[in-house]
């Protein structure tokens, strides 16, 4: 770790061999490169024809049936839930599920989400909510890996080893067995019925924090951190003009998978939050369910469907949006060590 | 690090200067603490301090007359006699041994396929299989409730009309299974992407070489590339050990829609669930969540050594 003890000009800001952008650090740099797009789009220059382990081309046939049948298993649920979407409730039930049935009642079922039904609490408010849990909530839990990660892997400060195995060895404790204990802490500092409650837990990700190390070890030269501050910038300044916008295709696949955390998060919500009004669509909808059922409250049923729909379809499009982030290698560079 | 070895010339070169720049080196280190400050403050906040708080609270009872007292263990020998927190512990296991071979073993087979091309539109049906990573549990759980409904479902007419008469997926044989299909559905996608991943970083010269050889295909799947993902299949099973273990969303779904077949200790969560939020026996609850961490991190670590002392490859 004596790489202080460099003193470099501008001039050897070549990154060092060990660092050079191969096997694996290549994987998890977000840049593009031909062999690595070409691993992505399965175009043929990359693949070893099929011939040549001595296949038959009926078997390209055979397989892309069978992948056919679980992406019929795969989307079932889902086509499920936009035809469904637009009947009512009788025809929920009464009609096959897999086709439409008139009345055609997607604008009214969409038009509930407006409205507090049966005083349970209104979809549009678990979803403004929802929102904002996983914007604050994301968004800070990337903020701090962020630091943190850059942190570990750029400095080396008395006990950064012990502390980092600290947030190693929490990654192994389930989150079911923190959020009971977060309960019973909240019921002694008033943070039950509070948003912070569910907002500051999820901004503690381990995960992250490991994830933006292992990142940074291999997209953020020590060389040009080295020569920035021989020419006086400060650490701050160096983190966020230097490193940070090396940084981000690892710190959008924490942010994906923080907010994908938050967005689904279930029991901690559950628990935490009595008032209907502070609830996210996770708990909203599971309360909606069980009324339905259990509380003669059928005329939920519709909303279930569309509130389901709804909820599915932001997450969806932002998967669609930043496939680049989650196709990469950086979930396997991050578990594979 | 790796570098280490080429800066050490330029470290000796620059030895006159050492007092001065060990001072130098000090004071950056010190200032990398203050990058790790703020998570490190969240962690304590909201994990450390909780966990502490539990573990100090499963050490006291609460009683209707007497108020709070000191109890010691008395909460952990009633949560290891509890039949029913070690029912749905058992539950858990026995279904974590079924859905995480099965998933992974789809997982593969279709990774295997992508990473070899045999199959047309690979990448539009990497898409597909991944979407359901972005479906919430609860969600995910209540279209399964309605596609499995023992009345209307469409699945039971499915298996009506293929001859299976009185399909009930919601009986207490087939909730578990049920609960399986529901999981894999949810999960495949994701640990096929990561497999993928992982089958795509094998080096092309070595399969090449094992083509020359006139290696069958089996032979350079089983013997090639799977010990080379390795690692990622044996960080898969700790990762998805770690999440059926604490399994809990669904079955409190299916609970809804059919409360018969799930009772409150279905599996170790809803049991603290239960006992602690329904039942406000916080202390004994306190205890529950502390035995299944340990429960979970003994068994997670546990596989990952015995993973780990098998065969040499790794």
């Amino acid at each position: 770790m004596s790489s202080a003890a460099t003193v470099k000009s501008h001039g050897q800001n070549a990154p060092a061999p060990g660092e050079s952008p191969s096997g694996r650090g290549r994987w998890l740099r977000g840049g593009g490169g031909r062999r690595r797009r070409a691993a992505r789009d399965n175009l043929p220059e990359d693949v070893i024809p099929i011939e040549m382990y001595g296949l038959k081309r009926g078997t390209t046939t055979v397989l892309t049936t069978v992948c056919v049948l679980f992406a019929l298993f795969t989307l079932a649920p889902i086509a499920w839930i936009v035809i469904n979407s637009t009947k009512t409730q009788a025809n929920i039930f009464e009609t096959f599920g897999f086709w439409f049935a008139r009345p055609f009642a997607l604008f009214h079922n969409f038009a509930l989400l407006g409205q507090n039904v049966d005083g349970y609490g209104t979809y549009i408010q678990w979803l403004g909510n929802t929102a904002l849990y996983a914007v604050l909530g994301g968004g800070g839990a990337t903020a701090l890996a962020a630091f943190a990660g850059y942190g570990f892997a750029r400095f080396s400060f008395r006990g950064s080893r012990a502390l980092f195995y600290l947030v190693i060895t929490a990654l192994l404790v389930p989150i079911s067995a923190i959020t009971l204990p977060l309960y019973l802490t909240y019921a002694k500092v008033h943070l039950i019925n509070s948003i912070w409650g569910m907002i500051l837990p999820s901004m503690v990700s381990p995960v992250g924090v490991y994830l933006m190390r292992v990142y940074v070890e291999v997209s953020v030269p020590r060389e040009l951190i080295d020569a920035a501050r021989l020419d006086g910038a400060s650490e701050l300044r160096i983190f966020f003009r230097l490193a940070l916008p090396l940084m981000v295709p690892g710190l959008m696949t924490v942010l994906l998978l923080s907010i994908v955390g938050v967005w689904n998060n279930y029991f901690l919500p559950l628990i935490i939050f009595s008032q209907n009004r502070l609830y996210p669509l996770t708990v909203g909808i599971g309360l909606w369910a069980q009324r339905a059922q259990n509380s003669g409250n059928a005329e939920l049923f519709p909303l279930v469907v569309i509130g389901g729909l709804v909820t599915i379809i932001p997450l969806i499009a932002l998967f669609l949006v930043l496939q680049r982030y989650w196709r990469s290698g950086l979930l396997l560079g991050s578990i594979a060590n | 690090m790796s570098s280490t070895a080429i800066r050490t010339p330029a470290a000796r070169a620059a030895r006159p200067g050492r007092p001065r720049q060990s001072a130098w080196i000090h004071r950056r280190d010190r200032r990398g603490l203050w990058f790790v400050i703020p998570f490190l403050v969240a962690f304590l906040l909201f994990m450390i301090a909780p966990l502490g708080y539990a573990i100090y609270t499963s050490l006291y009872t609460s009683r209707i007359i007497g108020g709070t007292v000191f109890s010691g263990a008395a909460n952990y020998t009633t949560t290891f006699q509890s039949g029913e927190f070690w029912s749905g512990t058992v539950r858990v296991i026995i279904y974590a041994a079924i859905q995480i071979p099965v998933m992974l073993a789809i997982a593969f087979f279709f990774a295997t396929i992508f990473d070899l091309g045999v199959a047309k539109w690979g990448r539009l049906f990497r898409t597909i299989f991944f979407i359901p990573f972005a479906v919430p549990a609860v969600v995910g759980a209540v279209m399964w409730a309605f596609l499995l409904e023992p009345q209307f479902g469409p699945f039971v007419h499915a298996a009506n009309a293929v001859g299976f008469n009185n399909v009930d997926f919601f009986s207490t044989n087939l909730m578990l299974p049920s609960i399986i299909v529901i999981v894999i559905w949810e999960w495949t996608g994701y640990n096929m992407v990561i497999l993928y991943t992982a089958l795509k970083s094998v080096p092309r010269d070595v399969v090449e070489a094992a083509i020359l050889d006139d290696t069958p295909l089996w032979k350079i799947i089983v013997r090639v590339k799977l010990p080379l993902v390795r690692p990622a299949i044996v960080l898969l099973v700790f990762l998805n050990l770690i999440g059926a273990l604490q399994l809990f969303t669904e079955p409190l779904i299916l609970q809804y829609f059919e409360p018969s077949a799930i009772s409150v200790n279905y599996t170790p969560v809803l049991y603290i669930y239960n006992t602690g939020i329904a039942g406000a026996q916080y202390n004994l609850a306190a205890a529950a969540a502390v035995v299944l961490g340990l429960v979970i991190v003994v068994i997670s670590v546990g596989s990952l050594a015995f993973r780990r002392s098998r065969g040499g490859v790794s």
